[in-house]
């Protein structure tokens, strides 16, 4: 029976639907047992708010004229003394006073509204930056450690094999805690640049791995073929052995790039305020627990999706020649 | 051109001692063309590639065109541009296209302009007949193209030897007479030329001189019209019996 055969997809496609839905509708009733009230309203606020700045009176002096303009008024107050007068502009329905009233210098006139970032985005970006930057040292640290890995020289060999060991072979939280308590204190550096440090070691270790191992599955033919050329060592591994590994190494370096995206929350007990410390944060002023959590590892979702999506559109271009 | 003495090169390994090439001394004459046959794992591959130094070999002497490899002062990239190498399985550069494979050495190595090696790749993929796949990916080429390509990769450095590794070997049949009428045209051209090969109608037609090798040693330095009606050695003589 080694015939292709045509087995019937949608029952299986239905089976599917019905075992999401059957989670969905668990967690909803789970939720409803321990009596939580779900508030998602109050999550969008901590993406971007309205922040209110109250507008006080220069001078103290007369209201000349409100003159409405769209959302806001222009306010203008003459000074008791004389001379050119002040312009307040304030959101109209934030107005406190009408014209001809007296001000001293100080009073409330209205308010001015302004669109805020919010704490999410804020952390959201700090996860993104400190990610790319550790991502970027690391890619250059595992390149290097690559090298010396399949290096003909005991000691650079040694040394990447330490260094290797060493970060492979401790937690990550652990690494975060000695490079800011130690290494940090030791060399006075900052803490985000010891969160940063930490995680571009810590990815580089593993980056090296993968760099060495694209290396190394490169068919010896190839270095022969440009050996024999004329071309010398450090030649062939950047025109002909580097470019070809590096195409291969492509998805396990998306892997641990993506990764390392989620490693990064880790940077929070250092009190790097990156996504998931902005939302520990928010969660004690909001008390909106589920719903603040669930928005995060949907922030994690969309960078790392977004990454991945990259870095297959990388690997069908570097696909060309195949 | 090439001049080989008392060449050695053992391997090691898993408890095993193998003489691959055994005290093997020749001389390659310029304009020469010189066949190299033997059963396989008698040597032959190991020794070509002593001659460019992509095999290190443990004791002896090899002299290209003045220059001694064994030398601590000798550049060895410098040597291997003037020695082409053609092998069994290409070895083309799958990331670059046919014309980049052709020009990559002559930029990088001789530091042509790419306006010059672009001009030479194409005068040498014309001359091998396939000027037309020039900005083809290798995976898109047949073996003997693929092969003809690397023919002129390494012809693009103005080599002063040929050195060939079983050309053929890696060919299906019907494309084995493409790669071989190129190899003939370069030998009536008068390239200096080492060929691997199990063409033996190849090295009736070209060869100046017939080598043939057996556990490392070249056993019998023939004319091939004396090494093919005649052989001396009874290794030669059931090799032949075998192979025609």
């Amino acid at each position: 029976m080694a015939r292709k055969r045509h087995t019937i997809q949608w029952p299986w496609r239905g089976l599917l639907v019905v075992i999401l839905l059957g989670i969905a509708i668990g967690l909803w009733v789970a939720t409803k047992r321990v009596n939580y009230e779900w508030r998602w309203e109050r999550v969008p606020q901590y993406f971007f708010y309205q922040h209110e700045e109250a507008q006080t009176a220069p001078v103290a002096g007369a209201v000349v004229r409100i003159s409405p303009n769209g959302g806001y008024s222009l306010v203008e107050i003459a000074p008791k003394g004389g001379g050119q007068s002040d312009t307040v502009r304030v959101e109209t329905d934030t107005l406190e006073i009408k014209a001809g009233d007296t001000v001293s210098e100080g009073d409330d006139i209205g308010a001015e509204r302004q669109w805020k970032i919010g704490p999410l985005i804020w952390g959201l970006w700090v996860t993104i930056w400190i990610s790319f930057v550790s991502g970027f040292i690391g890619l250059i640290i595992g390149l290097i450690t690559g090298l010396c890995r399949i290096s003909k020289n005991p000691t650079l060999r040694g040394l990447a094999v330490f260094y290797i060991e060493l970060i492979r072979g401790t937690p990550l939280l652990v690494q975060i805690f000695i490079f800011y308590f130690f290494i940090g204190t030791v060399l006075n550096l900052d803490r985000t640049v010891a969160g940063v440090g930490a995680l571009a070691l810590f990815v580089g270790a593993y980056t090296a791995e993968i760099i060495r191992a694209g290396i190394q599955s490169i068919p010896k033919g190839q270095t022969e073929a440009a050996r024999s050329l004329g071309m010398s060592a450090t030649e062939t591994m950047i025109h002909i052995v580097l470019p070809q590994a590096f195409k291969r190494v492509l998805p396990p370096l998306a892997g641990q790039f993506i990764s390392l995206i989620k490693d990064s929350s880790l940077v929070s007990v250092i009190a790097i305020t990156d996504l998931t410390k902005s939302g520990r944060e928010i969660i004690t002023s909001s008390f909106a627990t589920f719903e603040i959590w669930f928005t995060v590892a949907l922030l994690y979702l969309v960078i790392t999706s977004v990454l991945s999506q990259l870095l297959f559109w990388l690997e069908r271009r570097f696909a060309r020649s195949d | 051109m090439i001049e080989v003495k008392h060449l050695i090169k053992v391997f090691e390994g898993r408890g095993q001692v193998v003489r691959a090439v055994d005290d093997v001394s020749t001389q390659v004459a310029k304009g020469e063309v010189v066949v190299i046959i033997g059963p396989s794992g008698s040597g032959k591959s190991t020794f070509l590639r002593c001659l460019n130094g992509l095999e290190e070999f443990d004791d002896g002497q090899v002299v290209i065109d003045g220059i001694d490899l064994t030398e601590s002062k000798t550049n060895l990239n410098a040597v291997r541009r003037e020695v082409g190498m053609v092998f069994q399985h290409f070895n083309l550069f799958p990331h670059k296209t046919v014309l980049e494979n052709v020009t990559l050495a002559q930029r990088v190595v001789r530091k042509r302009k790419p306006a010059e090696a672009n001009d030479k790749a194409i005068k040498l993929l014309t001359k091998v007949g396939i000027a037309e796949k020039a900005n083809e990916y290798p995976s898109r080429l047949s073996g003997g193209q693929q092969q003809r390509v690397a023919i002129a990769r390494a012809l693009a450095m103005d080599p002063k030897v040929m050195l060939f590794d079983e050309p053929t070997s890696a060919l299906d049949p019907e494309m084995v007479g493409e790669v071989l009428d190129v190899m003939k045209q370069l030998a009536r051209e008068g390239m200096t030329m080492a060929v691997v090969t199990h063409e033996m109608g190849f090295a009736r037609e070209v060869a100046n001189r017939v080598l043939f090798m057996d556990f490392g040693r070249i056993l019998e330095d023939a004319p091939p019209a004396k090494f093919f009606t005649a052989p001396k050695e009874p290794r030669a003589q059931t090799f032949l019996k075998q192979v025609l």
